[in-house]
């Protein structure tokens, strides 16, 4: 489903603080399959990530998703990419605050134009379903670090896409919590969905609802998939 | 050199212009040279990076390319008083052998700018830069063009002196005079040349709406925006001007952007260069519309350039209509030199 060619991502090229964070990295993801991105602080986690999720754009190397080439695409064209495809939780929840939670959630569909009634029902459909509903009208401040995290996630889900990625999402959750993420990323996997985590919360790559563990170690794989 | 704000503003705005445009054109030469999208080297990712600074740089300078051939003819006419002999902008770019010339390569250079804005538009439609080569080839093309519009332009107005004594329009388009451009296509018969202008026009707006209707003939609508281009021009000198001015022996092509004549050139010229540029655009890109990535895009860009090449000529022939309408000469007979 994505595949990544010859990968090479350098800041500040040319300069003395040059740093090579990813260095030719040749890698497959399989689709509706929980993949792990696993490694110690500046691995080049990240970094990847969000070359994956187009997010940012490499130095050198091709993405492939679904057989068409994405890194050579012209601004308009991937952020339509990663509007539709793309959905995407963060280490912290990054909400928006002074809005309510309802308002979060249905943000990131604003500009694909749905009407707003319909687009009320799908967020609160996707709230209640983490059980939420009750938050709908609360402001952000007001959540707690776990109801937070769903909310991040209901919002990452609200245009549906197929592939969620997720940067070190237990980094800030207890034990529990994070128990109760992979459930939630267990429903993502039955409902055919791709899942690409990055992580060094053994919590995440040793559940057994994870398919392959790929091991990063100064922006290189170590090794192929687990 | 005559220190005048216009002047200033016209120099200021052929070097940004030029300057940019020689930047541009260096990355223009690496992109013609090294582009190959389906390589993931270093240097094509760079080159990808680099033509959004570029085109978008480009719309800029290009715009202001098209803009700086009106702040050029607005400049010679707000100028005429400076000189004697001078009675509007005709007689400013006479004073030196700079300043015609530099009105040619505007005009010329207005077009090129504009059928290259049309091509980068064209080209940001696709995903997969489908125009890039061509775009860029074209901007090769252009920059020395600009470059040399520039030197012309800096030599006309450093070269300026106060006490050069001009030609008025009345002698540099009479159509009693034998020599010079100006005055042959002043001595053409006037009302030929509404005949020949309505009738290419009639050709040129048939055409027009043929092509945006069935999608056929879309080259002969080009050609003809061209030469209805010429047509207009000419019939501007030699016939349409008498009726403005209200005068069988007044033909100058600048007087009619005076106040006195409530500006009405601006308007014609406006018209006239969107026509022309939008007419040369819809052909331009018809050998591209089989490129998958612009299928879906270009056949509804074409049209609506087409669409707007046919309303602006419209437009335009309206105008002249009723300047011809309203106005209170009337040739009955033509003394032909």
């Amino acid at each position: 489903m994505i595949e990544l060619l010859n990968v090479r991502k350098v800041f500040n090229a040319g300069s003395p603080s040059e740093f090579s964070a990813i260095n030719g990295v040749n890698l497959n993801i399989a689709e509706n399959k929980v993949t792990v991105l696993k490694g110690p602080s500046g691995s080049g986690k990240t970094t990847l990530l969000s070359i994956v999720g187009c997010m940012s754009r490499p130095s050198a190397g091709r993405v492939k998703l679904q057989d068409r080439e994405i890194t050579s695409l012209p601004e308009r064209f991937l952020t339509d990419i990663r509007r539709k495809t793309f959905g995407f939780i963060f280490q912290q929840p990054n909400l928006i605050k002074g809005i309510s939670v309802l308002e979060n959630v249905m943000l990131p569909a604003y500009p694909l134009g749905e009407k707003r009634s319909e687009l009320k029902v799908r967020a609160l459909n996707g709230l209640d379903k983490l059980n939420l509903s009750s938050k709908a009208a609360s402001k952000v401040e007001w959540l707690s670090g776990g109801e937070a995290q769903r909310v991040a996630i209901v919002r990452a889900l609200i245009n549906d896409p197929q592939i969620i990625i997720a940067d070190e999402p237990t980094a800030h959750l207890d034990t529990k919590l994070s128990y109760r993420f992979m459930e939630i990323v267990d429903q993502f996997k039955a409902q055919g969905k791709t899942v690409i985590i990055t992580s060094h919360d053994p919590l995440v790559y040793d559940s057994s609802i994870v398919d392959d563990v790929v091991n990063l170690r100064d922006g290189r794989l170590e090794d192929g998939p687990k | 050199m005559i220190l005048n704000p216009t002047v200033i503003a016209n120099l200021l705005a052929s070097y940004v212009s030029s300057g940019m445009l020689i930047y541009a054109a260096y990355y223009g030469a690496q992109i013609l040279k090294y582009w190959n999208i389906e390589s993931g080297d270093e240097l094509q990712l760079v080159l990808e990076r680099k033509t959004y600074l570029i085109s978008t740089v480009l719309s800029f300078v290009f715009g202001l390319q098209l803009l700086s051939l009106f702040l050029y003819i607005f400049t010679a006419d707000a100028l005429a008083p400076l000189f004697v002999g001078a009675m509007c902008g005709a007689g400013t770019l006479n004073v030196n052998g700079f300043g015609y010339p530099t009105l040619e390569l505007k005009i010329l250079n207005f077009i090129l700018a504009g059928l290259w804005l049309v091509l980068n538009h064209a080209d940001n439609q696709g995903y997969d830069y489908p125009l890039i080569k061509k775009k860029y080839l074209l901007l090769v093309v252009i920059t020395p063009f600009i470059a040399v519009e520039t030197v012309l332009e800096s030599f006309y107005f450093l070269g300026m002196r106060a006490d050069v004594i001009t030609s008025c329009c009345g002698s540099l388009f009479s159509s009693e005079k034998a020599e010079g451009l100006g005055s042959e296509i002043a001595s053409l018969p006037a009302k030929q040349m509404l005949w020949v202008f309505y009738g290419g026009m009639l050709v040129t707006l048939l055409s027009g709406l043929f092509f945006y209707v069935k999608r056929k003939g879309g080259y002969l609508y080009a050609g003809m925006s061209l030469a209805m281009f010429g047509i207009s021009l000419v019939a501007i000198v030699s016939a349409i001007s008498l009726y403005i001015y209200e005068l069988p022996t007044h033909h100058c092509p600048f007087c009619i952007i005076m106040q006195d004549y409530n500006y009405i050139g601006y308007l014609l010229y406006v018209l006239l260069f969107g026509a022309v540029v939008t007419g040369m655009g819809s052909g331009l890109l018809l050998p591209f519309r089989g490129i998958h990535s612009l299928k879906q895009v270009l056949d509804d860009f074409i049209g609506k350039l087409a669409l707007a090449s046919v309303l602006l000529y419209a437009l335009f022939t309206a105008v002249v209509s009723y300047q011809i309408v309203s106005s209170s000469l009337e040739i009955s007979y033509e003394v032909i030199y």
